[in-house]
């Protein structure tokens, strides 16, 4: 799931970042909210369904691994249906998908990850202030993400030394 | 007067300095996340829930709790000033808001904190009361009962939380599935876990909650926009006579409903709150001024909210089953400490349980000082911009994830995680129903599984048995009249001509 849920959406977004027209009334548009919900939901139903038929099923009296996750998919499965069924009857909503500000704050999630492994997490904390202050909407200020850094690198010092994290931060 | 002595038992132990200091600490982290954008009380207990590997499991959950009623204060402090509800007080906007624009806000403000004292008082009472009644009869449950007993929440919680029974169910189920990843518990096997070892414990609680609250949460508010004008007007705190002699009843009755409201699965503050404000409207003696700045509609939320935000530990510490996602944090926090919530807690925990009660209580007092008399000084909070604070948000994720099990892949999760949070936010897709659909999941297929294994395979015994037969005929009930509603609505909208309203199921909200 946790694989074919971001590579569904990958290809979603980027139908949908590239339209930023507004609400088209038409019959089939893919820009619907509610459309793409349930198709999200049959997506991840799939994904869980498919897996589960490959453990043992087992009956009723005695379940196997694979009969709750198999249930709980079929439920899914239904609702999915469902949402996509009634996304006809209802008005369509457009996705308000801004990939800039979710992809800035991913980066700067990975990055400290990264750097906070092969350099230190000192490094890692400065760089995340620097790279998720791009997201912000105020300006771009270089002296306010080193008081922020600095901030932010007492806080985990203090975390480290008072209350025993195990920080590798230097 | 068994109760009256148990709470002194309790009291012995909240007012010990170390849990004063808990709870003085998880007060002032409940208010100033209730006051501030982008971080609810979900995220903020599943930062600290590592820190309380270290800390004594009283004073853990003491702290914990106070987070949870604390961000009701603090929340309703925003919604009053600025209209920014965070977390619950969407009812408190309404009065709250426009005491302020007549230049009431100190009047508010204090209202609101009375009317929450008394709320919490007053549940404090019936939890002490009921939750050990009420473990009585959770030995009456078998596992089909507890199966039945889990769907009812999650409906409950699903219509509550996202006006969509539809919205709600799906994000419960993924919630359930997600909980399946890692190893089986009967046989051993291996689930859903791509051959990744890290997935084989399953994923991890605070990657989630921190994804989909925190990192989706922040970015949805980066996306908005929103410029924050802080609140700069005079307050003058103190009310006249008449004016507190207006506060009470409306301050009692919301007490009641929201303890009462609170205890039912999928209950909670917000519910709770929108309940005392239409009753006030029937029944309160100003309700021609409800709606445009009355002191009831302030005091009645108010006390609904921070009962229900009590009253809602009484299904987890008696029955075992956490009855909204918060509550599903906090039983994970129980569990972390060893202690499973549920009939034999009271009985075998005793200090914890009155512990925590009495906390409560103490917690009350803390509150109203840092609100009534110190809200001043928070409003200044809001000076902060959102430039310097959501950096800080991000860090403060961070060092939660990674101190789970201080293992920097656990980040990683949690990045895929804010991903797939922000795409359910998107698509309008409320999260917190996933997180009680998680927690709930692997006890929900053990009680299934056995459930079956006692009745070698047979399902009539979810019908005939009369615990579980009541709860899932009322969700029968719920969802066929969740279909001819849904019909009806298509039905007046096609006839009201071209134009629909916008997500015609019923109750959705814009948001």
């Amino acid at each position: 799931m946790v694989e074919s849920a971001p590579q569904l959406t990958a290809s979603e977004s980027s139908i949908l970042s590239s339209s930023n027209l507004p609400p088209i009334h038409s019959e089939f548009t893919m820009n619907d909210r509610n459309l793409l919900r349930g198709l999200f939901l049959l997506a991840i139903s799939l994904a869980f369904g498919l897996t589960s038929l490959r453990y043992p099923i087992g009956q009723f009296s005695r379940a196997g691994p694979g009969l709750f996750p198999l249930m709980v998919s079929c439920l899914l499965l239904l609702i999915a249906v469902i949402t996509i069924l009634r996304s006809r009857f209802v008005e369509h909503l457009p996705l308000g998908f801004n990939i800039k500000n979710i992809s800035i704050i991913l980066a700067s999630l990975c990055g400290f990850a990264l750097i906070s492994e092969f350099v230190n997490m000192i490094a890692g904390i400065v760089f995340m202030v620097f790279c998720a202050s791009f997201a912000g909407t105020a300006s771009y200020s270089v002296v306010r993400n080193l008081k922020i850094a600095a901030g932010l690198v007492a806080v985990a010092l203090a975390f480290q030394k008072l209350l025993g994290f195990n920080l590798p931060l230097y | 007067m068994d109760v009256l002595h148990n709470l002194a038992f309790g009291f012995e132990h909240a007012l010990t300095w170390q849990n004063l200091m808990f709870c003085a600490i998880g007060c002032t982290v409940g208010t100033l996340v209730g006051l501030l954008p982008g971080l609810g009380p979900l995220a903020t207990i599943s930062i600290l829930l590592p820190l309380t590997y270290s800390i004594p499991t009283g004073g853990a959950l003491i702290m914990l709790a106070g987070i949870y009623y604390g961000a009701q204060y603090g929340d309703s402090v925003s919604a009053i000033t600025m209209k920014i509800p965070h977390a619950s007080s969407i009812v408190a906007c309404i009065d709250g808001y426009q005491m302020t624009l007549k230049g009431k806000t100190g009047l508010a403000l204090f209202t609101a904190g009375v009317s929450s004292f008394i709320g919490g008082t007053v549940a404090i009472v019936v939890l002490s009361f009921f939750a050990p009644m009420l473990g009585e009869v959770a030995f009456l449950f078998g596992p089909a009962d507890y199966c039945a007993l889990m769907l009812v929440g999650f409906v409950c919680v699903s219509f509550v939380t996202t006006g969509s029974l539809v919205n709600g169910m799906a994000m419960c189920l993924i919630g359930v599935l997600l909980g399946q990843v890692g190893t089986d518990v009967n046989s051993g096997m291996q689930r859903f876990t791509m051959n990744l070892t890290f997935l084989s414990d399953g994923i991890g609680l605070v990657s989630i909650a921190l994804g989909c609250f925190g990192i989706a949460e922040i970015t949805k508010n980066l996306d908005a926009k929103d410029e924050r004008t802080p609140f700069n007007g005079a307050i003058k705190l103190m009310p006249t006579w008449p004016e507190f002699k207006r506060i009470i009843p409306s301050a009692l009755r919301g007490s009641v409903i929201g303890s009462f409201l609170g205890i039912l699965p999928g209950g909670g503050p917000v519910i709770a709150q929108f309940a005392a404000y239409a009753i006030d409207k029937k029944v309160s003696k100003y309700k021609d001024e409800i709606g445009k700045g009355a002191i009831e509609g302030v005091a009645g939320q108010a006390a609904a909210d921070e009962a229900a935000a009590r009253t809602s530990f009484i299904p987890l510490m008696s029955i075992g089953i956490p009855e909204n996602a918060v509550m599903a944090l906090m039983m994970a926090a129980f569990i972390i400490k060893g202690i499973q919530p549920g009939p034999n807690m009271i009985a075998g925990h005793p200090d914890l349980f009155w512990g925590l009660v009495a906390s409560m209580w103490v917690g009350n007092v803390f509150l109203i000082t840092l609100n009534v008399p110190l809200v001043r000084y928070w409003l200044s909070v809001f000076k902060i911009p959102y430039s310097v604070l959501f950096p800080s948000i991000l860090f403060f994720c961070c060092i939660g994830t990674y101190s789970v099990n201080n293992n920097l892949d656990d980040v990683f999760i949690t990045a895929v995680f804010g991903l797939i949070g922000y795409i359910f936010l998107r698509l309008d897709l409320d999260p917190a129903p996933l997180m009680l659909g998680f927690i709930l999941g692997p006890m929900l297929e053990e009680n299934f599984r056995r459930a079956l294994l006692l009745s070698r395979g047979s399902f009539t015994s979810f019908l005939t048995r009369p615990i579980s037969g009541t709860l899932l005929a009322f969700i029968g009930l719920f969802i066929v009249w969740q279909i001819v509603a849904f019909m009806l609505e298509t039905r007046k909208a096609k006839v009201a001509a071209a134009q629909p309203l916008p997500g015609a199921e019923l109750g959705s909200q814009p948001e």
